[in-house]
């Protein structure tokens, strides 16, 4: 038995090869698809019969991760009249995709690292788990590829079987037992010999050298060079022409962001929870609920994709995220798009060792919370109006368990035929399986959450991301500063704090609290209790008094209450600050308190992103190389004020 | 309580309605969820107590202007339906001409002078006249984009309509692109939500959606020139559906690029 690095190699001929796929067809307990002609290009298509498969072809317009992750997925299926008949979507077929290009293995397997890590993606396992993969080695060279540059032109693993032409037969590899039973069962194949080693070698060495695009730096010298060059104007220049299409992200096999969508039906009975694939470059990837949009420039959304290719994905998985197939480049009118292109232009210029500089040092890995995207059933138990725009909600969780949140998570809120929004926790942690969310009417969500009623059923999802830590606070003085609606997250924190069984862990406490007007205060009874307890002091303001309204309070913007705290008391270097706010707070607030001599390690925010999937997998809530859902929404200060895109 | 709609036409071929009135059996599911009151295409009867108002068509004179400002106040959320309502579609490919020298043209001597009927000024969208809530895209329109739009409003949620190009639905196809086949396509500029069927069938994308972005002069002759194409075949394209995004009358107008000087 003659192996290659280890591995089995069988040689078939090309009429037994044509025989073994065109039983495989017949046999019809797979789907078989492969790699066939659609006019002067190729796509992955079902084959009907053998004859169709093109193995010569140079590129496939879409990568084979349209049968991992479709381009229109049901994620589940309801009942809008019993909402909570929810219906794991359930795909049992299997599949062979015969003609799979080596770049084309590695970018799955760097999908795996993505979509199997601590929090998998069940839809996606099943499907990898349902699948053969039938890989061939390049026969004719894209000319827009570089991928011998990127060494992916050859790959050791990843496939079940993987073919290579040698002139009159092929040559299979075995990569699995599933591959070597397949062949076993449908194929009349013979030993290689030690020559027919020799050739597979060979042949890869000359499709190596048939590659003319190339990149002039070592693909390990990506993050250094992107890293130095972040505000280099090559951003500025290319994306000018920029069509902003982002159909480089849809040829992608290495972007993997998605959204997801509700579908109902014309009767309003039925639904369905899609997800389809999204692209970083469009403007409403990263628009909240509240209508902001982040990353609003072009530009930005031109050199983010390039910085999760080259660094984001590459500094937290360990592989650089372009596989060279150029496809992009292919799509891309203007010919913008091409990674060899820009790193190479970019060659000449500085690098950086601090590859990390767009990431924060603590990593949180994500729990496993049960199946992705399907929510736990929940009941509506008490609706409490705060101000004509924002309401409370208590929500009981169905299976009477706890939600076992700390301050500062959020929970996903889904009702079916509307959709999912994320919205803070606003209760103290505790034991009951009930807790509390402030909501402001902004959305389609939030506007239907106004509607329901005490008894009627919904989602959720959670709790994401990464909360305080109050053992952090304890023993120090808290400073809580907070606008507007970030008062809501800010209470559970609050209320842990004053809790009488745990005032005493910490110091004194000052609450600033900062509202548009005297009615949008919210929790004015709250904030009376609180005003009670020993050692706190609690500071409001309103930006603005109607003539007639009664306020006694202070008028002017948050910044205006710093001067009333009680310095005396105040030892700066023992104080945490912790501050929550509209977007536009937080610059203002973190110089007060950085005049007031505490620490940047000493301050916590929190920061609001377009959370879709909660889990680190969607893309859209992104801060440079930082997951909102996952190392947020809680940021230590000293931690992201590097991070260009956290203050925008 | 349904929410009761009503359906009305100005200048148009009427097709959008007809998509709809060709739901077939699904229209039973329709008149499920909500209260026809008013559809001059299938039913006899009519009433002005409605609280959603879909309109096909352009706003051609007064007399429309003054029907359509009647039609806003009675409703409570009115929907732009198909090109000639939400951009003025192929009625504006006549704005490229004064409407004095489109009515020597078309009525020549005839004696139109103090006829309302007659008295054209140049075509407007509806939300040039009065504000739109939202739109349903299109010549014609796509029935499943109709019937979202009018679940969502059924439930009270704000229609979702797509804010990208019709590239991201005809890479989802996976088509050939039609550069490659030496067609001018306005899908890269064009808004989604057709789920790219002219491209997918293998005609040039018209943009009869509407244009999201008006692309760099220089980086369009860039294309037309790397795939071999003419500067007239693009106008002809652009002035179908977009007469006013582009405005032919000084030369196709995009943006020009942002100088350095």
């Amino acid at each position: 038995m003659t192996k290659s690095d280890s591995k089995v190699v069988k040689i078939i001929t090309k009429k037994d090869l044509i025989s073994f796929v065109d039983s495989l067809i017949k046999d019809n307990t797979h789907e078989i698809v492969g790699v066939k002609a659609k006019g002067e290009r190729f796509v992955f298509g079902p084959l009907e019969n053998a004859r169709e498969l093109r193995l010569d072809y140079d590129f496939t317009i879409l990568p084979p991760k349209k049968y991992f992750l479709p381009q229109y997925e049901n994620l589940m299926g309801f009942n809008l009249k019993k909402p909570f008949d929810v219906k794991e979507n359930e795909e049992k077929e299997s599949r062979i995709i015969i003609g799979v290009h080596p770049y084309d293995i590695i970018a799955l397997d760097q999908t795996d690292k993505l979509y199997l890590d601590s929090q998998k993606d069940d839809f996606y396992k099943k499907r990898r788990e349902n699948t053969i993969i039938i890989g061939v080695d390049v026969q004719k060279v894209s000319e827009r590829s570089f991928a011998a540059s990127m060494k992916t032109n050859i790959t050791e693993s990843g496939f079940d079987l993987m073919l290579t032409n040698l002139e009159g037969k092929y040559a299979i590899t075995i990569g699995s037992e599933k591959g070597k039973q397949l062949l076993a069962k449908y194929a009349k194949t013979a030993a290689a010999t030690e020559l027919d080693i020799k050739k597979i070698k060979a042949v890869r060495k000359h499709i190596a050298s048939q590659y003319t695009k190339k990149v002039k730096i070592d693909k390990k010298e990506w993050p250094s060079v992107l890293v130095a060059n972040y505000d280099h104007p090559i951003w500025d220049k290319k994306s000018d022409e920029c069509l902003e299409c982002s159909s480089c992200t849809m040829v992608c096999p290495t972007c993997f962001c998605y959204d997801v969508k509700e579908e109902v039906s014309l009767n309003l009975k039925d639904g369905k929870r899609v997800r389809t694939w999204d692209g970083c470059l469009l403007q409403d990837f990263t628009k909240i609920g509240s209508g902001e949009v982040f990353r609003g420039d072009i530009k930005e959304r031109y050199r983010h994709r390039f910085f999760r290719k080259g660094n984001y994905l590459p500094e937290r998985y360990g592989f650089i995220a372009c596989v060279g197939c150029g496809r992009c480049g292919t799509a891309c009118l203007p010919d913008i798009a091409d990674p060899c292109d820009v790193i190479n232009e970019l060659s000449h210029f500085e690098r950086s060792d601090d590859t990390s500089r767009f990431f924060i040092k603590e990593k949180t890995e994500i729990k496993d919370k049960g199946i992705i995207h399907i929510p736990r059933v929940a009941t509506l138990k008490r609706k409490e109006k705060l101000t004509s725009m924002e309401m409370l909600f208590e929500i009981e969780l169905d299976d009477n368990k706890p939600l076992n949140h700390k301050p500062g998570q959020f929970v996903e809120v889904s009702i079916f035929g509307i959709g999912e929004a994320p919205i803070s926790v606003s209760s103290a942690p505790s034991k009951s399986p009930s807790f509390e969310i402030v909501v402001r009417k902004v959305g389609n969500v939030t506007l239907k959450l106004f509607e329901m009623s005490v008894g009627d059923k919904l989602g959720i999802r959670g709790p994401f991301g990464n909360g305080f830590n109050v053992k952090n606070l304890e023993k120090k003085h808290i400073l809580f500063t907070s606008g507007g609606l970030g008062i809501a997250p800010m209470r559970s924190l609050i209320n842990h704090v004053l809790d009488k069984d745990n005032r005493k862990k910490f110091k004194d406490i000052t609450i600033l609290y900062g509202s548009k007007c005297p009615d949008d205060i919210l929790f004015m009874d709250e904030i009376e209790e609180w005003k009670k307890v020993d050692d706190v002091q609690c500071e409001l303001t309103v930006d603005q008094c109607a003539e007639g309204e009664c306020w006694t309070g202070c008028t002017g913007l948050i910044t205006t209450l710093f001067p009333r705290i009680r310095l005396d008391k105040y030892d700066s270097k023992n104080t945490i600050a912790v501050v929550i706010g509209p977007p536009v707070m937080y610059k203002f607030v973190i110089q007060c308190l950085l005049t007031l001599g505490i620490p940047e390690e000493n301050i916590f925010v929190s920061l609001e992103r377009r959370m879709k999937c909660g889990v680190g997998k969607c893309g859209h809530c992104q801060i440079n190389g930082v997951y909102v859902c996952k190392e947020g929404p809680v940021f230590n200060y000293s931690q992201i004020k590097n991070l260009p895109e956290a203050f925008e | 309580m349904k929410p009761r709609v009503a359906f009305f036409d100005f200048s148009s071929c009427e097709g959008c309605q007809l998509q709809i009135a060709n739901l077939e059996e699904e229209i039973l599911d329709l008149i499920e969820i909500v209260d026809v009151v008013s559809f001059r295409e299938v039913m006899k009867e009519h009433s002005d107590e409605y609280d959603i108002a879909i309109i096909e068509g352009s706003i051609m004179r007064p007399m429309d202007e003054k029907r359509l400002r009647k039609i806003r106040r009675n409703a409570k959320i009115l929907v732009a339906l198909g090109a000639c309502a939400t951009i003025g579609g192929i009625n504006k490919i006549r704005n490229q001409w004064s409407a004095e020298e489109v009515k020597k043209e078309v009525y020549g001597d005839a004696d139109i002078k103090d006829n309302e009927f007659f008295d054209a000024f140049q075509t407007k969208a509806l939300n040039e006249v009065v504000p739109v809530d939202y739109y349903i895209h299109g010549c014609p329109i796509n029935r499943d984009e109709f019937k979202q739009v009018i679940t969502a409003l059924a439930l009270g949620k704000k229609p979702e309509i797509p804010n990208y190009p019709v590239c991201v639905e005809c890479k989802k196809n996976e088509n050939v692109c039609l550069f490659e086949l030496g067609k001018f396509c306005l899908g890269p500029i064009t808004r989604a939500g057709c789920n790219a069927i002219c491209p997918t069938n293998g005609s040039p994308c018209d943009g009869c959606r509407g244009i999201l972005k008006k692309p760099q002069i220089e980086c369009v002759m860039d294309i037309l020139e790397k795939y071999d194409l003419t500067y007239e075949e693009m106008k002809s394209r652009c002035t179908l559906y977009n007469t006013s995004s582009f405005n032919p009358k000084d030369g196709m107008t995009f943006v020009r690029r942002k100088s350095n000087e």
